[in-house]
């Protein structure tokens, strides 16, 4: 029979280890607790990544439906209407009364109005864009600029082009417009160039211009929030990847999207 | 942390060659020990709970009660030659007590909610003070009563067989905290 230290040490030792216990418990508990939370918030924070990128995916849904309708409006409305006057003015050509210098730089005006919105309609076409396919469609929108003399682009192209998807062609088709009309509205610049890598697994399609250049921070916490920057990345978000803008004030401007074909 | 880690090794040293100044017993250094190390942990706590005004108000209020109590204990109860088993009950039942109240605030009251807690040196210190002072409650308040009936386990008197690991247990901890914020502020 054990003696009274013995109950002492083993009641003594048994209480210190069922504290013990009852402290590792909480510990544990606390531990697991942690855990489940950090998991809803990912979750939570996963469900809202999902939620931003459906709302992305149906406000481009929308404006792709805008630009197509404004693309046959321009072919079918604004095209035939001028196209009747360049008719117009080409049987008054040979009256004596008219000024043929006016009317002979009149109908090249009305002409040129043509192409010009011609261009423009197929640029916002969403079918004419697949059917090209990203590198032609870049190509084709940066002739139209150059051609409007404000700026001078170029398209580089290194690796062999894959195929893509049309969702992700017009995504990419978009951001490389929304590039060009920042280079002509804000940047100042005189050269862009266009740069598609294929790699294996992915395209890299790299904006260069030598414009005035900016301070990315600066202008995220700026009254407009630049919100063209945030559509360049969430739009590279959409298609799977990322979209990197890099510029310091006097260096021009770079936008990197990385896109995997899958 | 600074000032309770340079106590804590002033007390430990002293009260390890305690013969050198020809004492009776070490008493005197542990009893000191409590007595100056209660306002540092009480104002350890005060930051790591993060109390709100009203708040702080209640818990001076009750941290110079605790304090006193635990002067009058070494001055008037017990005295400073016997060790201060009522301070130290005290002392580790408020430290238990504001231990969790610190862990279950870093887990619920946190901002991030992504912030991987076993990651946060405040977790560490916490967890192991709270660890030591359940396994000191029992065995310090014991203190005097192991002693005189010499109970021992494996002919090693109880106090000296567990109280090694539990401050090995204790130093560990504060090591893991200021490694993790070293990590922190280099990050």
């Amino acid at each position: 029979m054990p003696d009274a230290n013995q109950q002492i040490t083993s009641t003594i030792i048994a209480g210190t280890l069922i504290l013990l216990f009852f402290g590792v418990l909480f510990l544990a508990m606390i531990v697991y607790y942690n855990y489940r939370r950090r998991q809803t918030a990912q979750e939570k924070k996963a469900m809202k990544a999902m939620f931003d990128q459906q709302l992305m995916q149906a406000r481009l849904e929308v404006q792709e439906q805008a630009f197509t309708h404004i693309s046959e409006e321009i072919h079918d409305n604004v095209g035939q209407l001028l196209s009747l006057a360049k008719m117009q003015l080409s049987s008054v050509e040979d009256s004596a009364l008219v000024d043929q210098e006016i009317l002979s730089s009149a109908r090249e005006n009305v002409a040129r109005a043509i192409r010009e919105l011609r261009n423009l309609s197929r640029s916002l076409h969403t079918g004419h864009i697949s059917a090209l396919g990203i590198r032609q469609a870049a190509e084709e929108e940066g002739q139209r600029i150059t051609r409007a003399g404000q700026l001078l682009v170029s398209v580089t192209s290194e690796g062999s082009e894959r195929d893509i998807t049309e969702d992700k062609q017009l995504i990419l088709f978009r951001i490389i417009q929304e590039c060009l009309q920042n280079c002509v509205k804000h940047a100042g610049a005189t050269n862009v160039n266009i740069g598609f890598t294929w790699y294996p697994d992915q395209l890299r399609v790299r904006v260069r211009d030598d414009g005035k250049g900016f301070d990315p921070e600066v202008t995220l916490r700026g009254p407009a929030k630049g919100l063209g920057l945030q559509n360049i990345r969430n739009r590279a978000r959409l298609t799977g990847g990322s979209g990197i803008i890099s510029s310091k004030p006097g260096e021009g401007t770079t936008v990197t999207v990385m896109m995997p074909y899958e | 942390m600074i000032p309770i880690l340079v106590l804590d090794l002033g007390t430990e040293l002293i009260g390890t060659n305690w013969r050198i100044f020809h004492w009776k017993n070490n008493y005197l250094i542990y009893n000191l020990y409590l007595v100056l190390s209660t306002p540092l942990f009480l104002y350890l706590f005060s930051i790591l709970l993060a109390l709100t005004r009203q708040q702080k108000r209640y818990y001076f209020g009750a941290a110079i009660l605790l304090e006193v109590l635990v002067l009058y204990n070494f001055f008037f109860q017990q005295g400073p030659s016997e060790f201060n088993t009522y301070s130290n009950l005290l002392i580790q039942g408020a430290n238990i007590i504001l231990s969790c109240l610190a862990i279950a605030r870093l887990a619920i009251g946190g901002r991030d909610e992504e912030a991987i807690i076993l990651q946060d040196p405040r977790f560490c210190l916490n967890a192991m003070i709270l660890l030591f002072s359940l396994v000191t409650l029992i065995l310090l308040g014991l203190q005097k009563y192991i002693v005189v009936h010499d109970i021992e386990i494996r002919h090693k008197v109880l106090y000296f067989a567990i109280m090694p690991i539990a401050n090995a247990v204790l130093y560990t901890g504060y090591s893991c905290a200021f490694l993790l914020c070293r990590m922190q502020t280099s990050k």
